[in-house]
């Protein structure tokens, strides 16, 4: 296919060249010569240019300017040299024979007049070539070629609109379809061809050669400067035809030396050789001619040529290896075909690779080799390389052998390194002229020799000896053998200090203040309240810290003088006693008893007799209140005014429950008092008001079996313990504010702490919990100290001091410090251990009570013993 | 001499007797013993130096004849020793070891007679505990629980049951006594736990009882009760933290009682209110003795001893214990305080001092709470004690370590004890029961 395109593409050219040089005939006011030597010299120039592009057809297309201006280059400088060995040829012949000038005009006069006749027959060929039917099959493969390779597109596009017009506008079609950008410039190209269109065929042959030569080279060159140029370039394209006015092809030239032609031209006639001017004659032309020097003879055709300005100015440009054409300006504005930066919206449809955001791990594993082979010392870098380099070029080196000896820092790897010992330096004995005190006498030298076995318990491990001067001393016999020995102490010596981390368990134990320290604490039981028949359940303590109360099971309560332990009054009270509560209010005389289902009010009478008889005064009158008491009140608990046996036995108030009553409780300030029922479903809790003798019933939903309550010191909060859960209760606003997780399996007790902000909780799985209620719901310190559940727990009103009974018949005694600065937690140390109970029916501490103001504790026993300790 | 006592093995210190007894005395010149001679053998030391120097004497009896009285030194006699003021109770090395006294020097030995053992002479039985006793001369007063105050003579013989009280009986205390046979009375002062103390008057020869005065301004039950050396006025503390000062004149003050208070008066006729009160206790007074004629000193729960002033009405002075006293008593012989408290050591104090440490001496020895205290009226270094223990025990205070006697008979709690009278010793306790024990006082 490509040589059928270059056939037609030479033929058109061949037309168009020598209809160039036709038409320049008239008009030229140049000799024939000149203008013969001029279409020459384009030939040549097109023949070579021809030459070239036929060898490298597609890089021609493809390549940049600059390959192919040097390939003309050299081309034309062999060519010019080949003129100078023409030339000196030339000399040679022209001295043989001067008269074949003449000879030499007329045949280019008959070459003449040939191409006028040709002329024509060459213009019908050209039109016929330009017809559209003749070149289709050439386009539709150019278009084919458009698909298949886009990158050629542009430069064959070129060469093609030069070739056809009408079917670059199909070709322009189809690529419009196939590319944008390709588009453009195919726009360009139609441009120009309308414009070429336009421009008719005679404007371009009134033009003269050079123009058309030049077109030809810029064609090759470069599409914009075909743009500046006017000039119908792609009309024509010579580009990679040959010079075919001889028609003997590619042979040497010399093969025609012998021949007076040189070829044959298309019709088959011969084409003569110019007539050779002998060196006279080539002297004189020399000397005459001012153009000699731009004469060259052309190959084929044997005429010589004169070069135009234009192509002088051609090949003084190459030679200077500057762009050939003088228009194309090399430093114009550059315009971007291709937009080197980055658009905002993607060319491709689809995102980016996950990959490319990703190290690339051959690299990585690339460098950590090379990392590796630094570390390992394979390869080094240059500055290690020069530095080796250095010291190989230096003196040679010495260590320093002892430098790490004495210090311990630089020896590296041991820690806590030790010296090795110093020997001792050498004293008087060892001098070669000792005193002579120093010198054995007999009895030394003896004993030296009797421990001759044993010679490390000597004092001298050597014989002093006296020289007269240094000059006699004799080698010292022993040197190698005392250096083996220093060297052996070396090496068994240990030389550094081993660390041993050793953890006593003593030191796991936190710190805690000794006993001692935290005193006064009770220590020893000082006294045994005797009296109750059976198991005293509970015990209670006047305010001002005079008298006891203890109630149990032989249901009687007991009042007892703390000084000297004596029971003061018996007051039976009809039930087993299981809790009794001193009212808080100093100027009352009461305490509130829970005998069974009643809770009874007992005017104990010691103390204040004012105090005593105003009591009495007070719950004789019966307050009057118009107060409705609800049915579910009612039917729980009913006031009774105690008379008779009763009111001389000094219970003053009966309150009559509907189960039994577990535990009573005062607030503060001692007129309201909590009953506790365990049975009494959402009717267990009671909080009476004694002023106005009635109750009221705070929960009407049970929320388990209630074990204790208590009222908080300051706040109006109640604290209900169920059987595993604290709730705290503010009895103002009526709801709950917190609920502490004991996480046990069933409270027994609760005690607050007269701050308020703590409370203890003992439980019967063995634990007492310290809840801090600033910090959260749960214990702050759960303390297992007893063996058996806890049975009762107490704080001690004034000094840091808590206390705890249980079933093991021990009672412990702890320090408990709550700071009132937030952010120190309370110190907690238990301090001792009493244990003087007895133990009954697997019973031992029932109720434990702290003095109100000394710093003594009460428990209560099932050995129906109360116990004071200090 | 000093060849008898000497040991090869033990080294020997120089010991110098010495005593403030006349008739024992022995020559003083040093001698040297073994560390580690004992009381006893000091003991026999001494007496043989005794008959020494009455052999002695007897021979060269035309001189001084008199001089000592070789005579009495028959029997072995024995002496206590003392060392650095203290009982020697170990063998002299122990003693002089913990001491840190140098051996270079001469130890002088000071020897006393030992005190006779006090002899158990009666047991008084009550109906209930014995809370209160006093003696005075051959009549002691007891104050019972069972409200009721006795009178029983030295001899055991019980005169007279004075019920009156509401409450049991805390403190008794004599005012007066005269010994003229035919007119004679004399004042009982009891206090109790029913909040009044009554001012009773014995008519010994009638053997009966009138209650002259009932003190009423304590608002609860009464500790303790003092009535001071000249016997006008009585102080009392108690429970409500006050101390009270009361005149105790039968006629005089009278009048101003009627007349300041006239609702007590018609309830009893005989009211009295306190001339003085004195706020300053925070606890209660359990123990109130006249130092002075107008100083009083009080003891209290709240772990201080006060010093005040009856006349001006103030706080002297004030010493800070750490436990809560419960009974303390002054001797003027040695102007010290002596404390009992809440635990089992007994504390001697100097209320004049006020530097360096407040207690000169602990005497341990009780296992219980110490309850009551006294001074020996007549010795200044013997007290006797009473504690829960069961033990009444004699202590001297040279010897902080041991008592001198253990005083034991009663079967429960020792509740009260009393020394007014030389010549008893006499302790009340929860066993019911007082106790006598006669000590053989020695004249020094």
């Amino acid at each position: 296919m490509k040589n059928q395109r270059k056939i037609v593409k030479r033929k058109l050219n061949n037309v168009l060249t020598e209809n160039n040089v036709k038409k320049e005939e008239p008009d030229s006011t140049k000799s024939i010569f000149e203008e013969e030597s001029d279409s020459g010299t384009e030939d040549l120039l097109s023949t070579e240019v021809n030459n070239n592009d036929e060898s490298s057809d597609e890089e021609v297309n493809e390549n940049e300017d600059v390959p192919v201006s040097d390939t003309e280059q050299d081309q034309i400088v062999f060519e010019s040299d080949d003129e100078e060995s023409d030339l000196s040829f030339e000399t040679d012949s022209d001295d043989l024979g001067l008269d074949y000038s003449e000879s030499d005009e007329e045949s280019i006069s008959l070459n003449e007049s040939n191409d006028e006749s040709k002329d024509e027959n060459l213009k019908k060929k050209s039109e016929n070539f330009n017809t559209p039917t003749t070149s289709k099959d050439n386009v539709s493969e150019k278009i084919k070629k458009n698909k298949s390779s886009k990158t050629n597109i542009n430069t064959k596009n070129t060469s093609d609109t030069l070739q056809t017009k009408k079917q670059s506008k199909k070709t322009n079609k189809i690529n419009k379809s196939d590319e944008l950008n390709i588009g453009e410039v195919v726009q360009k190209d139609k441009v120009q061809n309308k414009k070429n269109l336009k421009s008719d065929i005679e404007k371009s042959k009134r033009k003269n050669t050079k123009n058309s030569t030049e077109s030809n080279i810029n064609n090759e060159n470069n599409d914009e400067t075909i743009a500046d140029q006017e000039v119908d370039e792609y009309e024509y394209d010579s580009s990679d035809e040959e010079d075919i006015r001889n028609t003997v092809g590619n042979i040497p030239m010399k093969w025609y030396d012998e021949y007076d032609h040189i070829g044959y031209n298309w019709d088959g006639k011969k084409i003569i050789k110019p007539q050779k001017g002998d060196q006279l004659d080539n002297f004189l032309k020399r000397m005459e001619d001012p153009d000699f020097w731009r004469t060259i003879k052309d190959p084929q055709t044997g005429q010589d040529v004169v070069l135009s300005e234009a192509d002088i100015d051609l090949i003084t440009r190459i030679q200077k290896r500057k762009i050939p054409d003088v228009t194309f300006d090399e430093y114009g504005p550059w315009i971007e075909w291709f937009t080197s930066e980055v658009m905002k919206t993607p060319l491709r449809k689809f995102p980016e690779h996950k990959r490319s955001f990703l190290p690339s791990k051959p690299e990585a594993r690339k460098v950590s080799k090379l990392v590796h082979a630094l570390k390992m010392g394979w390869i080094k870098s240059t500055a290690e390389l020069k530095k080796e380099r250095e010291q190989k070029t230096n003196k040679p080196q010495f260590y320093m052998l002892w430098q790490s000896d004495d210090q311990a820092e630089e020896m590296r790897r041991i820690h806590k390194h030790i010296p090795a010992p110093k020997r001792h330096l050498p004293g008087h004995a060892e001098s070669y002229n000792p005193p002579p005190e120093y010198l054995f006498d007999n009895k030394e030298l003896k004993e030296w020799n009797k421990l001759q076995t044993t010679p490390w318990k000597r004092k001298l491990h050597f014989i002093p000896q006296k020289y007269n001067s240094l000059r006699e001393v004799p080698a010292y016999p022993k040197y190698v053998k005392e250096r083996f020995q220093r060297c052996l102490d070396l090496y068994l010596c240990p030389r550094a200090l081993k660390m041993r981390l050793t953890i006593e368990p003593e030191a796991l134990v936190p710190q805690l203040p000794s006993p001692k320290d935290l005193q006064p604490f009770p220590t020893t039981m000082s006294m045994v309240f005797k009296g109750h028949a059976d198991m005293v359940r509970s015990i209670t303590a006047e305010p001002m810290g005079q008298y006891i109360a203890s109630g149990g099971d032989d249901m009687n309560l007991k009042i007892w003088e703390i000084a000297t332990g004596r029971c003061i009054k018996t007051i039976p009270c009809g039930g087993i006693i299981r809790s009794v509560a001193w009212c808080p209010n100093q100027s009352l005389s009461l305490i509130a008893v829970a005998a069974e289902k009643k809770v009874l009010l007992i005017n104990p009478d010691v103390g204040d007799h004012l105090i005593t008889n105003k009591t009495n005064q007070l719950l004789e009158i019966i307050p009057q209140s118009d107060v409705i008491v609800s049915e579910r009140v009612k039917t729980a608990v009913q006031w009774e005014q105690a008379e008779g046996d009763y009111w001389t036995n000094g219970i003053r108030i009966i309150l009559n429950h509907f189960k039994i009553v577990k535990q009573v409780t005062w607030h503060g300030k001692g007129d309201y008092f909590a009953t506790v029922m365990p049975d009494g479903q959402n009717r267990s809790v009671l909080i009476n008001q004694l002023s106005k003798r009635r109750s009221q019933l705070p929960f009407t939903k049970s929320k388990g079996l209630i074990q204790c309550v208590l009222f908080h010191p300051i706040r109006p909060y109640l604290f209900v313990a169920t059987q595993r859960n604290v709730r705290i209760y503010d009895l103002i606003k009526q709801e709950m504010i917190k609920k502490l997780l004991s996480n046990s399996q069933w409270i027994s007790s609760m005690a607050i702490h007269p701050g308020g902000d703590n409370i203890l909780v003992g439980t019967y799985d063995r634990k007492m919990l310290w809840f801090d209620l600033d910090l959260s719901t749960k214990p702050y310190q759960t303390l297992r100290l007893h063996g058996t559940g806890v049975r009762g727990v107490a704080f001690h009103k004034r000094y840091p001091l808590f206390a705890s009974g249980a079933d093991d018949r021990g009672l412990i005694v702890s320090h408990g410090m709550v700071y009132n600065d937030l952010l120190q937690n309370a110190l907690i140390v238990p301090l001792k251990r009493l244990c003087n109970h007895e133990s009954y029916n697997d019973f031992g501490i029932l109720d434990v009570m702290f003095h109100p103001i000394q710093p003594w504790v009460f428990s209560a026993g099932a050995d129906s013993t109360i116990r004071i300790f200090n | 001499m000093a060849s008898a006592t000497i040991n090869n093995s033990a080294p020997q210190v120089q010991i110098k007797f010495l005593t403030k007894q006349e008739q024992y005395a022995v020559p003083d010149f040093p001698l040297s013993v073994h560390t580690s001679i004992v009381p006893n053998e000091l003991n026999t030391l001494v007496n043989e130096l005794l008959k020494g120097s009455a052999q002695l004497i007897s021979k060269c009896a035309d001189f001084e004849p008199m001089k000592y009285p070789s005579t009495e030194v028959k029997n072995n006699i024995e002496f206590d020793f003392l060392v650095c003021s203290q009982f020697l109770r170990t063998s002299l090395s122990e003693h002089i070891l913990e001491r840190n006294i140098s051996t270079e020097e001469v130890i002088i030995v000071e020897y006393v007679e030992k005190y006779p053992p006090p002899e158990p002479q009666d047991c008084l039985i009550h109906d209930d505990w014995v809370s209160a006793v006093a003696v005075c001369e051959k009549w002691i007063l007891t104050g019972c629980y069972d409200n009721t105050l006795h009178i029983w003579t030295s001899k055991g013989k019980h005169h007279l049951v004075i019920p009156g009280h509401t409450s049991p009986i805390k403190a008794v205390a004599w005012i007066s006594l005269t010994s003229d046979m035919a007119t004679f009375s004399s004042a009982i002062y009891s206090a109790s736990q029913d909040q009044t103390a009554i001012i009773w008057d014995w008519n010994i020869t009638k053997n009966s009882v009138d209650c002259i005065h009932v003190c009423r301004g304590h608002e609860r039950g009464l500790e303790a009760v003092n009535v001071n050396y000249d016997k006008t006025v009585m102080a009392t503390g108690g429970w409500d933290t006050m101390l009270k000062i009361w005149s105790t004149a039968n006629q005089d003050e009278n009048e101003d009682g009627e007349s300041a208070s006239k609702r007590l008066k018609s309830e009893h006729g005989k009211t009295r209110i306190p001339k003085r009160t004195m706020k300053g206790h925070k606890e209660a007074i359990s123990g109130v003795v006249w130092s002075d004629k107008t100083e009083i000193i009080t003891s209290s729960w709240d772990h201080t001893i006060k010093i005040w002033d009856s006349e001006l009405g103030g706080i002297k002075h004030e010493l800070a214990g750490n436990k809560s006293f419960f009974d303390l008593d002054y001797s003027i012989l040695s102007r010290t305080v002596i404390t009992a408290s809440a635990d089992r050591h007994i504390r001697l104090y100097d209320p004049r001092s006020t530097e360096g440490t407040l207690v000169k001496t602990i005497f341990t020895s009780h296992t219980q709470w110490v309850q009551s205290i006294r001074w020996s009226p007549v010795d200044e270094n013997l007290f006797i004690s009473g504690a829960y223990d069961n033990e009444m025990k004699l202590w001297d205070t040279r010897s902080p370590k041991a008592p001198l006697f253990d005083l034991s008979g009663h079967e429960d709690k020792v509740l009260c004890c009393n020394w007014s009278n030389p010549k008893f010793m006499v302790s009340g306790g929860a066993d019911n029961t007082v106790r006598i024990f006669k000590s053989k006082h020695i004249v020094r």
